[in-house]
């Protein structure tokens, strides 16, 4: 409820705000310049579609969004804050409060069952029932029969499905998808899909979707296209 | 057999990365074992090579009492040169001071064997000769720094006095007594008898060494005194026994040492086994590919067994290079302090058996992961790549992983000295193995049990993260509870037994003990003692037994040298005992069987056995028993057995006769007297001038020296430790590593999930707390029941809890487990979480 009330009350402003984001990264071959001065706003509960060739930095900026990794210059305000200003816990604090974050490769964490999965976000905010919010959220993602099952014990398809559970039960108002269906294949993607749109239209938090596929791209409300460390369109 | 070298050989490029555990595991526990056989085989080199001069000659003949007949004599003449030797106790006197000697004379032949050699070098007739009146001495320069005197001076000895002509450097027939109580004053044969010390039963020594001349025959020696002095109560030692009790503490010393290699070993195995499951844990993907490409699970368990086997046997051999050298640094640390010269050298049977252990070890341990390996199906390809290895081997493998495991136990058990002592390390090691597991087993029950709770305390998430790490698939607690187990409990053995007897010499016997033992009281002087003691200390108590030396040839009837014996009563064997006859049941004395004798007993001879000596003798109430004393054989009947307290250093005595056994024999007697500290000297003095037959030694002094003994062998135990310690720790540093990717994965996603480092770090110090407390706890006990086993049951020692040691073992396990655990955390902990994300 309370995490509902204060979305409301910030619906004036823009959720994600870049503006002059640079991203420079050491590599063994020198300095690789992943992002060229990104400036992109989205509003609460939009959806947005980032689409580009490998290498573009799509997924670098969905970091930098999700307070990963931490820009190099130009300023990063996601629900409010300023993320320059936050530090390491702040940071965690704030994906806590505001963020979902769902992978292409999942990232479950092995030794704890879905059910637990799932339960993390809250337990770490500190929610009692945790685990009662946390079965209901994997019911409502199907998984009602594979609760104690842990991550290598279940489908790629059931494993997304439970890292979706985990990135919208906290009610984030930010939920950064990475490619979320890249490592399934085209029936069970398919699923997954219409899975995240339906969470979106739930509960109403804004969706940053980065994909390859042009038809996921199109259900977005907006499109941006990255190039080379740039915002092209 | 090429495809398997060839993937061995390919894999291999990877570097030595995860298996540096393996080979560090087996190179330490191989070099323990290594480094103890080699030593023991360079110290009995020594005992052989110097048996000669140790013993004095070729073969000692040792009696008390009386030197050898003249017949005797005339009959080992015939055989080669003769040299006869006597020591005895005595009272070394400067004026007000006194110092208790090991006096020891000579003949003009000695010696027969080695050199003496002295400060300045003189030869033996001037060094001893009459000059000027006056005889000549050499004496251990702890005597003259005790008595103040110098090259020169003289000292008194009973009515005789000495000249110190020389000091003694080294006098090669020292090492076969293990225990002296003084200094080594060296006079000539006639000069103990000028002491006027000599007296009817007085305890004195002789030895009659014999040097074979060439072509004469040691058996023939033997056999010809047999026929021709079949009573004769000499005692025979040659040279292939120089000097057992020094034997026997190496033997024990290597044996020990032995068994702490092999508990490395054992932990390390534990290490060897994570290591080859976690690297074959990541090689799953390259095994089902190559089952999809048609490679049989033989061909599979080849390779990789070519790859761990060959890497095992680096970790062998740097074992065996640093087993083979340690014991040369080893002499060179410790060489003053060390009896005889070790002969440090390439001995290759103990190598041999190092190498035998690690190669058993190696493939105890690696077996299983390997058998599993191998049966991965292609299919795994397919399924999540942390799933770990997991289902039983073949049966095949399951039958050489068997035999191997059967061979290290027989390895173990027979090739020890001491088969028993061995049998029961193997099975207590087992034991601790599997009760360490069932712990582990538990502490992953309860922290699932406890992870079911959906709120409380342990529903927090540092709890739950805390809680999963303890009982998930490929959860590190059971390597880390074993490893830290394993070695904090021999830790705790050591350090237990080791506190309690240090504490035994250190404070509880002194306090106990008395003062002086006194020695060679003649009949008529014992009136006379008790008034002179009392006149100088009125509170003293003082207690008297007659005594005489005798040596046990016959048990039960069969001659002493083919009766089986204990070994840890095979001492009552070694030479004269000293006897002693009671009317009535001494004070101190239990009576563990059978009825003490009236006192006006006048039947057959009977006597009364410590308990102890008669169970390894295996003798019963009513058995029969022979001792010889001064050539007179005595058949004695077991009246009773009795509980004896060595440890009390009171008067006590293994064998006590019914009186009229020894009736007529040439007693002496000893007192013990428990005086006030401050009044010491005084009773000291009195005795000495006033009877200076007697001999007083002092027990603390003695004490004091058993105490520095124990402390010389603390460098094996300190370093029998480290070497546990440092296998637990290589163990431990493994396991926690194994986890460490995962650690790094599981960080950075809570990271990105939204917790704080703060709550990470309570989340693994939970984790690694529990882990700690638990298996030091258990340390801590099982440490505590086999110290306790050892020190009551095998060295008849008393037992105090120590608690103090025992906090200090729980302290040092919970820091190691949450060192280990905060070296990974914090690794885990700076590592940002964009490129481990990245990585997918």
């Amino acid at each position: 409820m309370k995490v509902l009330r204060r979305m409301n009350a910030s619906s004036g402003q823009p959720l994600v705000q870049l503006s002059g984001v640079t991203l420079n990264l050491a590599s063994l071959a020198g300095q690789v310049n992943v992002l060229r001065g990104v400036d992109l706003e989205i509003a609460a509960g939009e959806t947005l579609g980032v689409v580009g060739p490998s290498g573009s930095g799509k997924s670098s900026l969905l970091m930098v969004m999700g307070g990963l990794e931490r820009a190099s210059s130009g300023s990063v305000r996601v629900a409010g804050h300023d993320l320059s200003g936050l530090s390491e816990d702040g940071l965690a604090r704030l994906r806590r409060d505001h963020v979902g974050i769902v992978f292409q490769s999942f990232q479950l964490i092995p030794t704890m069952t879905a059910l637990e999965n799932v339960a993390v976000p809250l337990e770490l905010a500190g929610i009692a029932d945790a685990l009662d919010r946390a079965e209901t959220e994997l019911r409502a993602v199907g998984l009602g029969h594979r609760l104690d099952h842990y991550p290598g014990q279940m489908s790629g398809g059931e494993q997304q499905r439970v890292a979706l559970a985990r990135a919208v039960i906290a009610r984030p108002r930010l939920l950064l998808a990475d490619e979320p269906t890249g490592n399934l294949d085209g029936a069970t993607g398919a699923e997954i899909t219409e899975l995240m749109f339906d969470l979106h239209a739930r509960h109403g938090a804004t969706l940053v979707l980065i994909t390859h596929d042009p038809a996921l791209a199109a259900r977005c409300g907006r499109v941006v296209r990255l190039a080379d460390g740039k915002v092209v369109a | 057999m090429g495809m398997a070298w060839r993937l061995a050989r390919r894999e291999l490029r990877g570097g030595l990365k995860g298996f540096r555990i393996l080979v560090a595991c087996l190179a330490l526990g191989v070099a323990a074992i290594a480094a103890s056989g080699s030593l023991k085989a360079a110290f009995h080199r020594a005992l052989a090579e110097d048996a000669r001069a140790i013993l004095g000659g070729d073969v000692e003949l040792r009696q008390s009492y009386e030197p050898l007949t003249a017949d005797q004599l005339a009959l080992l003449s015939r055989y080669g040169s003769v040299s006869t030797v006597s020591d005895m106790r005595a009272m070394a006197r400067v004026g007000e001071k006194r110092r208790l000697v090991e006096l020891k004379g000579v003949d003009a032949t000695y010696p027969l064997a080695g050199n003496l050699r002295t400060q300045p070098p003189l030869p033996m007739a001037q060094l001893l000769e009459r000059r000027d009146g006056m005889a000549g001495a050499a004496a251990d320069p702890h005597l003259l720094d005790a008595l103040g005197i110098g090259l020169g001076d003289r000292v008194q000895v009973g009515n005789a006095a000495f000249q110190i002509r020389a000091v003694i450097t080294a006098e090669p027939d020292r090492v076969a007594n293990a225990l002296s109580f003084g200094p080594r004053l060296l006079v000539a044969q006639d000069g103990i008898a000028a002491t006027g010390l000599v007296m009817p039963g007085s305890l004195i020594r002789w030895g009659t060494r014999l040097a074979l001349a060439p072509g004469a025959d040691l058996a023939q020696v033997r056999a010809d005194l047999a026929q021709a002095f079949p009573d004769a109560p000499f005692s025979w030692r040659d040279t292939s026994e120089a000097a057992p009790g020094l034997d026997r503490i190496l033997d024990n010393l290597a044996a020990f040492l032995t068994l702490v290699g092999l508990t490395a070993l054992l932990v390390g195995g534990i290490g060897i086994a994570n290591a080859v499951k976690a690297y074959l844990d990541g090689k799953l993907a390259n095994i089902a590919i190559l089952k999809a490409l048609g490679a049989p699970s033989r061909q599979i368990g080849a390779g990789y067994g070519l790859l761990i086997g060959s890497l095992a046997l680096l970790g062998i051999i740097l074992g065996l290079a640093v087993g083979a050298v340690a014991p040369w640094a080893l002499v060179q640390i410790a060489g003053e302090s060390l009896p005889l010269a070790a002969r440090v050298g390439l001995y290759p049977l103990p190598l041999m058996q190092a190498t035998a252990f690690g190669v058993l070890t190696a493939a105890t341990f690696a077996l299983w992961p390997l058998a599993q390996a191998a049966r991965v199906p292609a299919t795994a390809l397919f399924r999540s790549r942390i799933e770990p290895l997991s289902g039983r081997p073949s049966a095949f493998m399951l039958t050489v992983l068997a035999v191997s495991a059967l061979g290290l136990a027989a390895l173990a058990v027979l090739g020890a000295d001491r088969r028993d002592l061995a049998a029961v390390f193997v099975a207590a090691a087992l034991a601790l193995l599997g009760l360490f597991r069932g712990m582990a087993w538990g502490v992953s029950r309860l922290a699932a049990l406890a992870s079911r709770q959906r709120r409380g305390v342990w529903a927090r998430p540092a709890a739950r993260v805390a809680l999963a790490n303890l009982h998930r698939p490929g959860s590190s607690v059971v390597s880390m509870v074993l490893s830290l187990g394993l070695g904090l409990t021999v830790l705790v053995t050591i350090a237990l037994i080791e506190g309690n007897l240090a504490r035994q010499f250190g404070q509880t016997l002194p306090a106990r003990a008395p003062s002086f033992y006194f020695i060679d009281l003649q009949p008529d002087q014992a009136d006379e003692f008790d008034a002179l003691v009392r006149a100088v200390s009125p509170s003293a108590e003082v207690e008297k037994a007659p005594m005489v030396r005798g040596r046990i040839t016959h048990i039960k009837g069969l001659a002493a040298e083919s009766a089986e014996v204990a070994p840890e009563v095979q001492w009552a064997l070694r030479g004269d005992r000293g006897l002693t006859a009671a009317a009535k049941q001494p004070p101190h004395a239990v009576l563990a069987a059978g009825q003490w004798w009236a006192a006006d007993y006048a039947g057959s001879p009977l006597v009364s056995v410590d308990a102890g000596l008669a169970k390894g003798m295996g003798l019963q109430v009513g058995d029969t028993l022979a001792v010889n004393v001064l050539g007179r054989e005595l058949n004695l009947t077991v009246a009773n057995l009795r509980q004896v307290e060595w440890a009390s250093l009171n008067m006590n005595f293994a064998l006590i006769l019914s009186p009229n056994a020894l009736a007529g024999a040439p007693f002496i007697h000893i007192a013990t007297v428990h005086a006030p500290e401050a009044q010491e000297n005084a009773v000291e003095r009195a005795v000495s001038d006033a009877l200076p037959n007697v001999s007083a030694i002092r027990v603390k002094e003695a004490l004091i020296q058993v105490r520095a003994m124990i402390d010389n062998a603390d460098l094996a135990v300190r370093l029998a430790g480290l070497v546990t310690l440092a296998a637990g720790a290589l163990v431990l540093g493994g396991a926690v590593m194994a986890g460490h990717r995962r650690r790094v994965r599981e960080a950075v996603i809570l990271k990105v999930l939204g917790a704080s480092r703060a709550e990470l770090w309570r989340a693994w110090m939970l984790e690694f707390g529990i882990v700690g407390a638990v298996t030091g706890l258990a340390a801590a006990g099982f440490g505590s029941a086999a110290a306790w086993a050892i020190l009551v049951h095998v060295m008849r020692a008393d037992w105090t809890f120590l608690p103090g040691l025992t906090l200090a073992t729980l302290a040092i396990c919970i820091i190691a487990a949450l060192m280990a655990g905060f070296a990974g955390a914090f690794v885990a902990l700076r590592r940002p979480a964009a490129p481990v994300l990245r990585e997918e």
